[in-house]
């Protein structure tokens, strides 16, 4: 008998079941009633950060060049017959994958061709095929797709944080890498990455939707079985990432751009925390983001009728293995303004009393957007993907929620030290 | 009043959109509508801030209240629209069903006093966002060929009717377009869990009883005004100092009627709405001209257009490709396979409709306007989509030209 684990929220009414097969590959299935969408995810615990490690096969450390895990990411879809991204679109199904820092996930969404569509997914995760020709035709590709990411605000605003905030750390490199890295990358790299990263105790599956779990479970299964055979060395992976020092390496970047609106992004490093810890982290980030930050807010109230923001200020934290911070985002025309009255603010904030009762409000109003969320399979899918990479427990959001106190927010708010702040600016170039 | 239901307890929450639509006859229309919708979704007599709304709001479970304005070809939309969580879900089996029809009641029929102050500030917000419509270039650029297309027609009509008339807007303008925005056509939908909530329509109408013209019918407004084609291919060219170009090609359909919907949607997807589409294989895999490249339809005014993100030298190749592509499927040159993945997805996106309120509810309202039916279900429109033919797309295919060319060229070569 296979042992399969069941995480039930009560809260949400639904379940996740957790098994994993021989070769070590964990799979979960999170069951939602009625739906017709099925997802399908391939995932792996690899990203833009693993650039440096012991090659599985050689067993000797190597360097390898900046993007090549987006890179990778976007070679698996190839194989020898055809391209699986024709395949899945050939039975109507819609596929797409991504890689950030930590990760690389695949995925695809269909009703009714889910077996098929599983079938692919496997195939194209386990049969890799690259090819000089299929790698120099990819490296136009990404470099349209790098050439995007450079004119977008958003991204070089929040790439240009990190660049300032961090020292050491990979993150300061953009997830794409460069239209430069990206040119040393050969099909002999991709296999030693593939081959370091993509064993199955670094992966896992994940289906979300109304499927029946045994028979789902078994067809993974035995269709991975057929890989068994196959070199996956069981050595445990290993990474070398720079010891980042606590302090950032620059308190200011600003770039123009030919763009009408600006666009602030300020910092706050923080220490390394784990597993529950970073969800702690991310739950009462929201609420500060909700109690001081949003609509309601007396500080959106006043700068929006000062003209300095025309939408609310964002506040979110970031954590992972090897990195922790929090991100305040803001557009404005009047951008040295608006951060001047953030940084005035935070500190503010940091010395005032909690306000109880707006503080229970905020709770309720994330307890509903907790639910509201359940009703899509996607964003059940990004919450579980964080539970797996962490090693926490499924529905670990709601408890956690229901465990924070106004002396947690109070708490979290003193950490944002001025010493370990950092802005990014991105401004017109008129 | 008729309400329309959609129940599914799959869900765990309930969409309540309360619509009026209408026809524009003015650009100075769409500016005033717009104003009134940012200033109507902020406050009301009762709430007079933002904070005492939406804190009101977060204590009901996060219910989120928000005024959506949408262009239906021709016709233009204000929808006041709340969702809230079904009390079977909630801790305590909290109901929220009559705070949160109050809640709307007060929001769309007792506004605020609005102060000069505050009109102002919403007219600077829009302007803002009409300034800063080129920090997106996909969007700018599908915008503009839209606007070449459509000339002197309101869906071309610039993002908010345009700078200048949205900076004419005043107080007796926007009391103006609250006078005739009551005086609009309103449907009302429904749309989630409706376990326990069989007479939710019930309580809607007796909330809000005597609240709406009944006299006007949705289904008498006329969402394409113009149907006659235009002449010449236009070409229009603009810089931006930026590293990527973007490329978009405009296309009329002509004398299509209201049954190609379901051909022009199969189109569409196998030219450029889908990953299978012969753009995204000919431009990005075989030729790696672009990252990003796709066709939209427009099923209220019988366009569509094609977009890629290009290097600014091959300018000249991609649009020889796609023209090419263009022509291919107006000569019957349609493999199986891109015909049937394009049909496979159609369906499939159908079907996943379902797993949606919010799509339940828009696919109802397009049908209530473009089709003026509400009874057309999903397995309905599935079965039009099974029945189109390769014969059919080349029929459409011949009914559609390109006019006009937009090209956003950037100043760096990447």
């Amino acid at each position: 008998m296979r042992n399969i684990n069941i995480e039930v929220s009560r809260s949400l009414g639904e379940s996740t079941y957790i098994t994993t097969l021989e070769n070590g590959l964990k799979v979960y299935i999170c069951k939602k009633k009625g739906f017709n969408k099925k997802i399908g995810i391939f995932g792996t615990k690899y990203g833009s950060l693993d650039n440096d490690f012991i090659d599985i096969m050689t067993r000797k450390r190597i360097k390898v060049p900046d993007g090549i895990a987006h890179f990778l990411e976007h070679k698996l879809f190839e194989n020898e017959k055809g391209n699986a991204l024709d395949m899945f679109s050939e039975i109507g199904v819609d596929s797409n994958a991504y890689t950030s820092f930590d990760r690389t996930i695949y995925y695809f969404e269909t009703s009714n061709r889910f077996e098929e569509a599983i079938d692919i997914l496997i195939k194209m995760i386990k049969e890799p095929y690259f090819t000089d020709e299929n790698v120099a035709k990819e490296q136009g590709i990404i470099s349209q797709e790098i050439s995007k990411y450079d004119d977008d605000t958003k991204y070089t605003v929040y790439y240009n944080l990190l660049r300032a905030m961090y020292q050491k750390n990979p993150i300061r490199v953009n997830i794409a890498g460069t239209i430069e890295s990206i040119s040393y990358i050969n099909k002999e790299l991709l296999y030693t990455c593939y081959n370091t990263f993509y064993s199955p105790q670094n992966m896992f599956i994940l289906v979300i939707g109304d499927v029946d779990v045994n028979k789902t479970i078994e067809l993974i299964d035995n269709r991975m079985k057929k890989y068994d055979g196959d070199i996956t060395l069981n050595e445990k992976i290993k990474k070398f990432i720079p010891d980042e020092p606590k302090d950032i390496l620059q308190k200011e970047i600003t770039q123009k751009l030919d763009i009408y609106m600006p666009r602030i992004n300020i910092g706050y490093k923080l220490p390394i925390v784990d597993g529950e810890e970073i969800t702690k982290c991310e739950v009462i980030s929201y609420i500060i983001s909700e109690m001081y930050f949003s609509t309601l807010s007396d500080f959106f109230q006043k700068e929006y009728s000062e003209e300095k923001i025309d939408a609310p200020v964002d506040f979110y934290y970031e954590g992972g293995d090897t990195f922790s911070h929090v991100v305040i985002s803001a557009t404005s025309k009047k951008i040295d303004l608006i951060e001047e009255d953030i940084l005035n603010y935070i500190e503010d904030i940091k010395e005032k009393q909690i306000d109880e009762e707006l503080f229970n409000i905020v709770k309720r109003n994330i307890i509903g957007n907790i639910i509201f969320s359940s009703e899509s399979l996607s964003s059940s899918g990004s919450t579980i993907i964080e539970s797996i990479l962490r090693g926490t427990s499924v529905y670990k959001e709601i408890e956690v929620l229901e465990n924070i106190t106004s002396k947690d927010i109070k708490d979290f708010l003193n950490k944002l030290d001025e010493r370990y702040r950092v802005s990014s600016k991105i401004i017109s170039k008129e | 009043m008729r309400i329309y239901k959609i129940n599914d307890d799959k869900f765990k929450s309930i969409y309540i959109s309360y619509n009026f639509t209408f026809e524009v006859k003015d650009e100075s229309d769409f500016s005033n509508s717009v104003v009134l919708a940012a200033l109507m979704s902020k406050t009301s007599n009762k709430y007079r801030t933002l904070k005492e709304k939406n804190r009101y709001l977060n204590f009901l479970y996060g219910a989120s209240f928000f005024v959506n304005t949408q262009r239906f070809g021709d016709l233009y939309s204000i929808e006041f629209g709340i969702e809230y969580i079904n009390k079977e879900f909630l801790p305590d089996k909290e109901e929220l069903l009559y705070k949160v029809l109050y809640f709307l009641k007060e929001m769309i029929y007792n506004p605020a006093d609005w102060s000069e102050k505050e009109i102002q500030r919403e007219k600077a917000v829009l302007a803002n966002r009409i300034n800063k419509q080129k920090d997106d270039k996909f969007n700018y650029a599908i915008k503009r060929v839209e606007e070449l297309l459509c000339k002197d027609e309101p869906f071309g009509t610039a993002l908010y009717g345009g700078i200048e008339n949205v900076e004419r807007v005043d107080k007796s303008s926007l009391i103006k377009a609250y006078d005739k925005l009551l005086d609009s056509c309103v449907t009302i939908i429904v749309s989630g869990n409706l376990c326990g909530y069989d007479d939710i329509d019930k309580k809607i109408n007796e909330v809000f009883k005597n609240c709406n013209n009944l006299t006007k019918k949705i289904t008498d407004l006329v969402f394409n005004t113009k149907k006659e084609s235009l002449s010449n291919i236009e070409v229009v060219n603009e810089n931006i100092d930026a590293t990527q170009s973007i490329l978009t090609v405009g296309m009329k359909i002509n004398n299509c009627n209201a049954d190609d919907f379901y051909a022009l949607n199969l189109y569409n997807l196998i030219l450029g709405g889908a990953p299978s589409s012969k753009l995204f294989q000919n431009v990005r895999e075989k030729e790696s001209l672009a990252y990003d490249i796709s066709s939209i339809y427009n099923c209220f005014k019988d366009i569509i257009i094609i977009y890629a993100g290009i290097n600014k030298d091959n300018y000249n190749k991609a649009l020889r490709i796609i023209e090419d592509q263009i022509t291919q499927i107006k000569q019957g040159k349609i493999t199986d396979i891109e015909f049937n993945s394009a049909k496979d997805m159609l369906i499939e996106s159908l079907i996943e409709c379902n797993d949606s309120k919010i799509s339940l509810l828009d696919n109802k309202l397009m049908n209530i306007i473009k089709f003026k039916t509400d009874s057309i279900s999903i397995d309905d429109a599935i079965e039009q989509v099974k029945k189109i033919t390769i014969d059919d797309i080349v029929r459409v295919a011949n009914l559609i030209s390109t006019k006009k060319i937009f090209f956003l060229g950037g100043i760096d070569n990447a």
